[in-house]
């Protein structure tokens, strides 16, 4: 852990997009503990205000400004935070851990099971994304567990290709045959010899990814299809207050912004990380 | 040879390509090697010599059945390896092992040094804990490596010192046969030495027996017992080291010799053509003959 912070205290994107990181996540987890206006309820006689300094401490304060039915949008962002987060990064999670997965099984047993998922992803592929998310939600109806589902569903293929195409070249190294030469199994093979050394480029279409999860939930949530009203998300406060975009800014700048600094912090950590984790520049620094 | 051989290789296959390409056009086969037969005896150093492309690393690989053979016998101890299946190869793996071509490849960047030589161990569950531990750090040593370097990652090693790792973890099993591929092409001069030590050493405390493969014939001269010289997939000669360096009947072999630096400058080496390998394919049905006990040639080119 000290080499850890260590580590990380010599890069300056990465400590920044890990500090950026930590407040976001931080935020998300002590949301219920802040002092903030409750983020469903709205205040009719204060729609659409702007943002202002004045009274920052006073109870009916409203530093980032309210939405069109008067709910302050600092604490809609932060509620919303919550969500974003929790379903982007499941959905990062399940999708890297199933396309790996396959990606390995595809790269190194080749044959049938390699064409078949390869087939499966073109499929895939051919089919433009957000159509699939549609449909899918639109099947299955809209639910938190369903947007996770359909994210995971649009991501896996992303690992799954990149990691196959790195087993394809691993498979060939010697160290592979000399695991072969010693009796190891397949099994022992595919997660000790070769998934370690696909971690680093999983790692990186991981942080890809988050960034692109956050903004396809985002889009669904636009869409009405993702987290329903009155909860907040981000991808809902965009999508209502587009209408005021030229008469109330802040109704989307803020949800905006807080999107583009979750996405730059998980890329500016994301590329640290895989330095940190390749042994090579590790001892080399 | 009063003991059996610990290998026995016979008519041995293998080639490559074949079959369709997604337009439909005929992919050339390419016989890697074809027919190829030879004996190690226990103890006993074989060369396997030839230039790049003749089949050095697949001969290599299809006796260790790495990867299946198309045809031909390889018995182990007396063993038939080919009717065997993956599961029933595996307690043969404890005996044979294969020392790689290209020490930077052949390690895995991912895994620290100690596991990596242990993990045979591991594999035959013949250890664990700090038994096994115990076990590497010995090995560590037999190959002149200090047991401290364990909890290291290939990275920080030498060419040297990496061909040291994969032979202690070739050697973990105690084997009795092992196929060194190239073992110290890749090396600089001043190591390969060192490491051909290493082999002749090890060979003198483990009782091993080598298939030492090389591309010319200086390096073998000093390690191995017999000489085989490989063409085009083809063994071309196959005699003991002092017959292959006296009378090389083959002129491959002869060019083989004549292309090894001479340290000495008085020594005049007679100017003969170059051999020409393209011109000097070996037919694919020539048997070898017995030109003189032990001593092997392909029947096409007897001289
Ligand atoms: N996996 C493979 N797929 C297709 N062709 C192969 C494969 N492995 C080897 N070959 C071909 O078989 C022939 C013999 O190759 P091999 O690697 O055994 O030669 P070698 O004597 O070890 O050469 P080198 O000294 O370069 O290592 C070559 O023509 C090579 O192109
Ligand atoms: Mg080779």
């Amino acid at each position: 852990m000290t080499h850890f912070l260590k580590d990380l205290s010599r890069s300056r994107a990465g400590l920044f997009g890990f500090v950026l990181l930590v407040v976001i996540v931080a935020l998300a987890l002590l949301a219920p503990l802040l002092d903030l206006p409750d983020p469903t309820r709205g205040d009719l006689r204060a729609r659409l205000a702007g943002p202002t300094w004045q009274g920052l401490f006073s109870p009916g304060a409203h530093p980032l400004g309210t939405d069109e039915v008067g709910r302050d949008i600092l604490s809609r962002l932060i509620h919303g935070s919550r969500m974003t987060l929790m379903v982007a990064s499941t959905a990062v999670v399940l999708g890297g851990i199933v396309g790996t997965v396959l990606g390995i099984l595809a790269g190194y047993k080749g044959g049938f099971i390699d064409r078949l998922l390869m087939r499966l992803v073109d499929i895939q592929l051919a089919i433009p994304l957000m159509l699939l998310a549609l449909l899918v939600v639109a099947a299955l109806g809209p639910s938190i567990r369903n947007v996770v589902l359909v994210l995971a569903l649009t991501s896996w293929i992303r690992y799954a290709r990149i990691i196959r195409a790195q087993v394809l070249s691993l498979r060939e190294r010697e160290f592979v045959q000399s695991a072969r030469a010693i009796g190891a199994s397949t099994a022992r093979i595919m997660f000790l010899h070769i998934l370690p050394n696909v971690l680093t480029p999983a790692l990186v279409v991981g942080t890809l990814e988050l960034a692109r999860v956050i903004i396809m939930d985002a889009a669904l949530s636009f869409l009405g299809l993702g987290v329903q009203p009155p909860t907040p998300s981000w991808g809902r406060m965009l999508a209502d207050g587009r209408v005021y975009l030229s008469s109330a800014w802040w109704t989307v700048t803020f949800p905006g912004l807080a999107i583009v600094l979750t996405v730059l912090s998980v890329n500016l950590f994301g590329d640290w990380l895989r330095d940190y984790f390749d042994p090579k520049t590790r001892s080399a620094k | 040879m009063t003991q059996p051989p610990v290998i026995e290789v016979n008519g041995l296959m293998r080639s490559y390509g074949g079959g369709r390409t997604l337009l439909g056009r005929e992919k050339p086969v390419i016989h890697a090697i074809n027919d190829v037969s030879f004996q190690i005896a226990e103890g006993e150093t074989l060369g396997l010599v030839g230039e790049s492309g003749s089949g050095k690393s697949t001969t290599g690989r299809a006796v260790l059945h790495l990867e299946r053979p198309d045809a031909g016998s390889v018995r182990f101890r007396g063993t038939e390896l080919s009717t065997l299946g993956q599961q029933g190869l595996k307690p043969y793996r404890k005996h044979m092992q294969m020392i790689f071509q290209d020490p930077y490849s052949a390690l895995n960047p991912r895994m620290k040094v100690g596991r990596f030589v242990g993990e045979p161990l591991v594999v035959h569950g013949v250890d664990s804990g700090s038994s096994l531990q115990d076990r590497v750090a010995e090995l560590f040593k037999l190959v002149g490596l200090d047991p401290s370097f364990m909890s290291r990652y290939p990275h920080e090693f030498s060419g040297g010192q990496r061909q040291r790792i994969n032979i202690a973890r070739a050697i973990a099993l105690q084997p009795g046969f092992i196929v060194a591929d190239e073992p110290i092409t890749a090396l600089d001069v001043s190591i390969q030495a060192q490491i051909v030590n290493l082999f002749q050493d090890l060979q003198d405390q483990l009782g091993l027996a080598y298939l030492f493969i090389a591309h010319d014939l200086s390096m073998v001269r000093y390690l191995c017992q017999r000489v085989a010289v490989m063409l085009r997939g083809r063994i071309v000669e196959m005699a003991p080291t002092e017959q292959i360096f006296a009378d090389p009947r083959h002129p491959y072999t002869r060019s083989l010799l004549a292309a090894i630096p001479v340290p000495d400058p008085d020594r005049v080496r007679p100017d003969r053509p170059p051999f020409d390998v393209a011109a000097n394919v070996p037919p694919r049905e020539a048997p070898l003959i017995e030109v003189s006990p032990d001593h092997f040639v392909l029947d096409h080119q007897v001289q």
